[in-house]
């Protein structure tokens, strides 16, 4: 699975996530991620349907399907839940 | 001189010297009271002015004129304004004698000055008054509770404005920069200046509204316009609350934030310093005076607050100053923090959704107040 992070610098709930995803992949180093700037990648903006509302997470299967997104400032303990859930697909 | 005539002479003496008291008894002295419906100060002089009935009734007579109902009495108040030399501009006003009192701010100031005149005027002297507003309190001291409060609602309302995040992106842009950069004296002085500048372009916005309600503020519209604005802010904060129940920052203004951007960096970028550090401070001026009007709300009712505790002209500005260092603070945190430890840092957007519900709440109990009991927001 991979997930797909659409954050802004200008988004004080981005920067709070940051720190928090980057100890998640330090301990799962099988998961894969990407990050995306909002204001640098309208196309993938578009493409994810983001909304308006940041920052987003989505979770993709291994045939790039989404599985689940997560919106706004979330907990490691929720992430993790759901990395564990998804994590064969 | 036989007996009879030294005490004939005796009385006459008597009766000259006595006699201002024994016409004080029979004449009573006149304070003119000049007031409004609906206005907070009037009926805060009206509850000093009855306790004063009761204290010099015997020798004083009120007499009270409601200017928005009796022609007259507007007359009359001109007339006063007249004789007495002063350019009446609003209520309550006023005449002990020939002294005169423009608008009415507590027992202690205002209220002390009339008794006094009152005094002066029937030619006795009073006991002090005590101030039963004060507590002691250990490691703190003597404490006013009245004069307490106008500080700490100060305090309160500065802070959730400050987490508002209208004002917060751009800082954060700004930020991100500044961390892109090798200099670290530059790094500070653009970052400080930027938040300077728009303290001082806040500072400014808030004076202006100050002025304006000053200005128009015996008006009773203005104080029910400022309440109803305040129902609405309130609303609006709260339904914002309910309606981003993920904590997550909103975008808006695409174009806005994209020209913002790529302007700070030109700035930034810029090799000589003082064309970055003019720069910096336009844009702070630009940027804070289009976000202002995100956050109109919190300082309009504010600084009719502030308006309503008729205070010296020094003092409207020292608290629209300590408002303003409140709501800077957490701006000068995220930067010191970034700054020493060269990671952009946010705050937590739970602490901005609980503003608007705080902050909602706080502007509906206002505006209900500046509605029906504005005379409950005077804490001076």
């Amino acid at each position: 699975m991979k997930v797909l992070k659409f954050g802004a610098v200008w988004c004080p709930g981005c920067l709070i996530m940051k720190p928090r995803w980057a100890e998640i992949e330090k301990e799962n180093s099988w998961l894969e991620t990407e990050y995306f700037e909002y204001d640098d990648n309208m196309d993938k903006v578009k493409e994810y349907e983001v909304g308006n509302v940041l920052p987003v997470f989505i979770f993709l299967d291994k045939d790039g399907k989404e599985l689940t997104r997560l919106k706004g400032e979330k907990d490691k303990k929720d992430i993790l839940e759901l990395l564990k859930k998804y994590k064969d697909n | 001189m036989s007996i009879y005539k030294k005490l004939i002479a005796a009385i006459f003496f008597m009766a000259i010297v006595l006699w201002p008291s024994f016409a004080m008894a029979e004449e009573k002295e006149e304070l003119h009271f000049f007031w409004q419906i609906g206005c907070p100060h009037c009926a805060k002089e009206e509850i000093f002015l009855e306790g004063i009935e009761e204290k010099y009734g015997d020798y004083l007579e009120i007499k009270r004129y409601e200017i928005s109902r009796e022609p007259e009495n507007i007359k009359l108040l001109q007339q006063f304004g007249k004789d007495l030399g002063v350019d009446i501009k609003g209520v309550p006003f006023t005449v002990v004698g020939e002294e005169y009192f423009v608008g009415y701010l507590s027992d202690e100031t205002t209220g002390s000055d009339i008794e006094a005149a009152i005094l002066d005027i029937l030619g006795v002297d009073g006991p002090p008054a005590k101030d039963k507003s004060k507590i002691d309190l250990p490691l703190f001291g003597q404490i006013d509770t009245k004069t307490m409060s106008l500080p700490i609602i100060t305090i309160i309302i500065g802070i959730l404005d400050g987490f508002n995040p209208c004002a917060m992106w751009t800082l954060l842009f700004l930020i991100s920069l500044l961390l892109g950069m090798k200099d670290r004296r530059r790094m500070w002085v653009l970052g400080v200046t930027f938040i300077v500048a728009s303290a001082a372009v806040y500072f400014l916005f808030m004076a202006a509204w100050l002025n304006l309600i000053l200005l128009l503020g015996f008006i009773i519209w203005i104080r029910i316009l400022i309440g109803l604005v305040a129902l609405g802010g309130g609303a609006w904060n709260l339904k914002k609350y309910f309606k981003n129940p993920d904590a997550g920052c909103e975008v808006t203004g695409d174009e806005k934030r994209r020209r913002v951007f790529d302007r700070l960096k030109e700035i930034t970028q810029k090799k000589n310093f003082w064309l970055a550090f003019v720069g910096i401070i336009a844009l702070a001026f630009a940027v804070n005076l289009v976000e202002a009007i995100c956050s109109a709300g919190l300082p309009a009712v504010y600084t009719q607050l502030l308006v309503l505790n008729d205070l010296a002209t020094w003092q409207y500005y020292a608290y629209i100053l300590l408002y303003i260092f409140f709501f800077m603070i957490d701006d000068l945190l995220i930067f010191i923090i970034a700054m020493v430890t060269l990671k952009m840092t946010g705050v937590s957007t739970k602490y901005s959704r609980f503003s608007n519900l705080i902050g909602g709440a706080l502007m509906i109990i206002i505006g209900l107040l500046l509605l029906f009991k504005p005379e409950w927001l005077m804490f001076g």
